[in-house]
């Protein structure tokens, strides 16, 4: 072969190999015109009343924003995956959302145990996920966290506070609780327990737990109901959490009924009839229907654009409210967007007020967004905010 | 005592369900031992069209009597139009095909009505309660039982009662032989499928009230249905109601007085040791070719 032909050769070869280092996005999930973002969600099984809503409402999000021609000139795509709220499903959807959809970013992703299953993974491949919907304890004292930004409570620390609450307001001494048997109800269940030890004259008498397969909870009922607790508090989803207090009504049994925030969505009053009344929950941000001028509009927004996120208000709020975050640190960080740049400017989030958030703050040493509770109190088919914040510690 | 009498009560309501699901079952396996994993998907599927009967204005009755046609319609047109044409398929080969139809079921129920939970509305109050002594039971569990046992006793009527029973039976023992004495085995077999389809259907309907209604609801009272089934005997009608209360009280109990989480584990634990004793179930047949 001639000089003249290897040259040619190797600079071909040269200019060949540059385009296609040019055609590759400089980010993993970004060009110049589009961001892509995933989510596993149970959309179909016993958490889709979760699930459906959530996921819908923040496509409806997305659309709104996109519609306003996106952040920085790029649109927001959000590829979402069915996992059913099974474990596994959801290992295999964040594998192949992180290595065949090549997201940007995970966002949101529900059920504790489904995020506990996934959380070595994402950690390891360095993947961003802002918002896992998971009891915030699963990162307390996780070193190498440098990419998840939580925005969701601590079910340990909203146990401690039901407890103290139920213990302190209503007259509360001995306690019940129904729970899901997974790692949500869990750490509900542990909170309750450490509440209990800082209470003098208190008594966790019964815990009761149920499968989320579980089509009925006549015999957990009764099993409440002997166990003669004055106040039960509920980890359970919308469906069981429905089916447990028209049980114990059926069987005249009438605890004082405290939840955890999983059940604020007014379509628990349709569900649970009569029965939903009088029930004590915690919420982390201003529910629909409680005058918030800012929850309302986002409302009426994701309404107008799909409207059947009418029927589940708060879990469609929900749905922005956990990606809004996410939106926040886009904006802050401007067009050349990267990994790192994205991380630098969640870092910069100081107490601030999203739509349906409100005071998150991230840091470099801080990655858990949100540590304040309030009390509701459901009265006659609407909530009634009863407290102001209630602030616990931070722990990662 | 009072406590025993309370599971058991419970455990019977839901013991009342199974045993309709199981009665299905049943009787498409004793005609043609195809395992239908659509039953479960097929009676939701009802129970949606009278939910959407129902929220139109239509009087429950009414609603109910149309739900359970459509199920009936619905499972004689899988046999006639799948089922018939691929009667060279093997047993294998069919029960897959009820599997992917459970699946059809399932995706046309999430795209019409969506995955949400929803209320079921029904004549019988969920509040209003009978007590006897320390021992309570609402309106509708009492009423889902009696109209269980009303339907068995309606089924058992026309099995053993009736000529179209008569023919069914002899179908289910020798299709051939049937079908040389002029029994037309094609229109028995549809019949049998559309009204095992109905059971399911009317399970459904007695189930949304008291679990609600979701794309999702039949699967654990499937299972429990489908156990119930095998441990009464799969051939066996009267075995499948035994199965069923025997289940729903063995589980109650169980959960009352040893353990929630172990409670299905269990239900599962004393099948394998029924069939370990008596592999045909509690009253069902062997099962013998002559050759």
């Amino acid at each position: 072969m001639k000089a003249c032909t290897r040259i040619a050769l190797a600079l071909v070869t040269v200019v060949t190999l540059a385009a296609v280092a040019a055609s590759q996005p400089a980010e993993r999930g970004v060009t110049a015109t589009e961001i892509v973002l995933g989510t596993s969600m149970p959309t179909s099984g016993p958490a889709a009343f979760w699930g459906v809503p959530i996921a819908g409402a923040m496509d409806a999000w997305l659309k709104n924003i996109n519609d306003q021609g996106g952040i920085h000139g790029r649109r927001l795509r959000l590829v979402a995956r069915d996992d059913g709220y099974l474990p596994p499903r959801a290992v295999a959807n964040t594998r192949e959302l992180v290595e065949r959809d090549n997201v940007f970013a995970l966002v949101a992703s529900l059920g504790t145990a489904n995020v506990f299953a996934v959380r070595d993974y994402v950690i390891e491949t360095q993947t961003l996920w802002i918002t896992p919907l998971a009891g915030a304890d699963i990162w307390a004292g996780f070193r190498r966290n440098k990419y998840v930004f939580s925005a969701y409570p601590s079910y340990i620390e909203e146990g401690i506070y039901l407890t103290t609450y139920a213990a302190q307001h209503l007259k509360s001494k001995t306690f019940a609780v129904f729970y899901q048997n997974d790692l949500y109800g869990q750490q509900g269940t542990l909170g309750i327990k450490r509440g209990i030890d800082r209470l003098p004259g208190t008594k966790l008498v019964r815990q009761v737990s149920y499968e989320v397969t579980d089509a009925e909870v006549a015999a957990q009922a009764q099993k409440l109901r002997e166990s003669g607790a004055d106040t039960v508090i509920l980890y359970a989803t919308p469906r069981h959490g429905a089916l447990i207090v028209r049980e114990m009504a059926r069987l005249g049994y009438r605890p004082t009924l405290v939840s955890s925030f999983t059940l604020c969505d007014p379509a628990m009053f349709a569900l649970a009839g009569e029965a939903w009344n009088d029930i004590y929950l915690s919420s982390y941000f201003p529910l629909p229907g409680t005058g918030d001028a800012k929850v309302e509009a986002v409302l009426q927004t994701l309404s107008r654009i799909n409207p059947a996120l009418a029927r589940n208000p708060f879990n469609a709020i929900g749905g922005v409210a956990f990606i809004e975050p996410f939106l926040e640190g886009l904006r802050r960080t401007g067009p050349n967007l990267t990994k790192d740049r994205l991380v630098s400017a969640m870092e910069s989030i100081r107490n601030w007020d999203g739509e349906i958030l409100r005071g998150v703050t991230y840091g470099p040493d801080r990655r858990q967004g949100t540590n304040r509770l309030f009390m509701v109190k459901s009265e006659r088919g609407q909530y009634r905010k009863l407290t102001d914040w209630y602030v616990y510690p931070t722990r990662f | 005592m009072t406590q025993l009498v309370q599971y058991l009560v419970g455990g019977l309501a839901a013991g009342s369900l199974y045993a309709l699901v199981a009665l299905g079952i049943v009787l498409l396996y004793r005609s043609s031992r195809v395992l239908n994993f659509a039953h479960g998907d097929l009676a939701t599927l009802a129970t949606f069209v009278a939910f959407t009967l129902l929220a139109s204005g239509i009087p429950f009755p009414v609603a109910a009597a149309g739900s359970l046609l459509s199920a009936a319609a619905i499972g004689a047109a899988f046999f006639f139009l799948v089922l018939r044409p691929a009667r060279e398929a093997t047993l294998l080969g069919k029960v897959v095909t009820t599997l992917g139809l459970a699946l059809v079921f399932s995706g046309i129920m999430q795209l019409v009505w969506g995955a949400d939970t929803k209320v079921l509305p029904f004549p019988l109050s969920d509040t209003r309660v009978y007590t006897l002594g320390q021992v309570v039971i609402s309106e509708i569990n009492l009423g889902t039982i009696l109209a269980g046992l009303a339907l068995m006793a309606l089924l058992y009527v026309l099995v053993q009662r009736t000529k179209v029973g008569l023919a069914m039976r002899a179908v289910a023992q020798d299709t051939t032989a049937a079908q040389a004495l002029g029994i037309p085995a094609r229109r028995i077999f549809g019949l049998t499928w559309a009204l095992a389809s109905a059971l399911g259907g009317a399970a459904g309907i007695l189930l949304a009230p008291v679990v609600y209604l979701d794309p999702f609801m039949m699967l654990d009272p499937f299972l429990k249905g489908f156990a119930a089934a095998v441990l009464g005997g799969m051939d066996s009608l009267p075995g499948a109601v035994v199965g069923g209360f025997l289940l729903g009280a063995a589980e109650s109990v169980f959960a009352g007085y040893v353990s929630f989480k172990f409670k299905t584990t269990f239900a599962f634990a004393v099948i394998i040791l029924v069939l370990m004793v008596r592999s045909e179930g509690l009253l069902g047949h062997e099962y013998r070719r002559r050759v």
